[in-house]
């Protein structure tokens, strides 16, 4: 037995009414419609440079910076490079929720 | 196979008229899916609010107002209706979550239609207090899969539920119904022969 020979079936569909007329809602809908938001990138990227460019100026000129980085880059890990991973990581996840959150909402 | 074929078409419509909506930001074609799908949203949403028409237009434009805005996120994947019952039902659930639903008034509308002795009428009324024996969850798949004619995969997305549970719902959802109206059953298979 398939689905359309199902007596149940048929008798759920019989007793839906089906599509609603219109009456007029499209046109009340239409007229509440909001203008659409365009997108701008730039004060996005504007915003990630000015957060990403005084973090770094602040940073880099640390003496605990520079010796992580140069722990990573001779491949090994220390306390502190494991501490600037961990860093950039929980950066990563939070600009990632954020994100997520923004995109959302919208 | 002429059905599959429609809907096909009827897909690309939507996807087109999703794609002049966004690329050239052209709210008639937007007003075009409006018109296209309110029909079948407004049912859902009388349906899942027991009958209460009013309530159900302004989750309704709640939810179109809703498509409007997170249209950039129709990715195609699932049918333009599919996508759309999924935000109407997520504005009921939004909105009747803390609150309690009208009362089912099935019985009253379904009198208001039929001449008080028809056969058809008891029919109507059986299957509407059957209906409202089962339980929500099986109510709301039955409406989903066998009235709005969702596969089990579109209602599983379209009430975010695993698959699994929206099979067993509809299967014990019929099975209930079949016990209760076999009388019913019996009528209409031999109105059918």
């Amino acid at each position: 037995m398939n689905h359309q020979d199902d007596p149940i079936e048929a008798m759920l569909r019989k007793q839906f009414e089906g599509a609603i007329a219109d009456d007029g809602f499209s046109e009340r809908m239409m007229q509440r419609l909001p203008p659409r938001r365009s997108r701008i990138a730039w004060p996005l990227w504007l915003g990630l440079l000015g957060g990403a460019g005084p973090c770094w100026l602040s940073v880099a000129g640390l003496p605990w910076t520079r010796v992580s980085w140069r722990y990573w880059t001779d491949g090994s890990l220390s306390t502190s490079t494991i501490g600037l991973l961990l860093a950039m990581a929980g950066m990563s996840l939070l600009a990632c929720w954020w994100s997520i959150a923004e995109a959302d909402d919208r | 196979m002429a059905r599959v074929t429609n809907n096909v078409a009827e897909a690309r419509i939507d996807q087109a008229l999703v794609a002049r909506s966004l690329g050239a930001n052209d709210r008639r074609a937007f007003e075009q899916l409006v018109r296209r799908h309110q029909g079948m949203v407004r049912a859902q949403l009388r349906r899942l609010l027991h009958g209460d028409h009013a309530a159900a237009d302004d989750l309704a434009q709640e939810a179109f107002l809703l498509a409007w805005r997170k249209l950039d996120q129709f990715r195609g994947a699932a049918k333009f209706s599919t996508w759309l019952y999924r935000i109407a039902y997520s504005c009921f659930l939004q909105a009747y979550r803390k609150k309690p639903l009208p009362a089912d008034n099935g019985d009253e509308l379904a009198a208001d239609r039929l001449p008080a002795t028809s056969p058809i009428l008891d029919l109507q009324l059986d299957l509407e207090r059957a209906m409202q024996r089962l339980s929500e969850a099986e109510q709301i798949v039955l409406l989903h899969c066998v009235q709005l004619g969702l596969s089990h995969e579109e209602a599983a997305y379209v009430l975010t539920m695993p698959l699994g549970t929206v099979k067993t719902h509809a299967t014990r959802g019929k099975a209930k119904l079949k016990t209760w109206l076999a009388a019913w059953s019996e009528a209409v298979n031999e109105e059918r022969a």
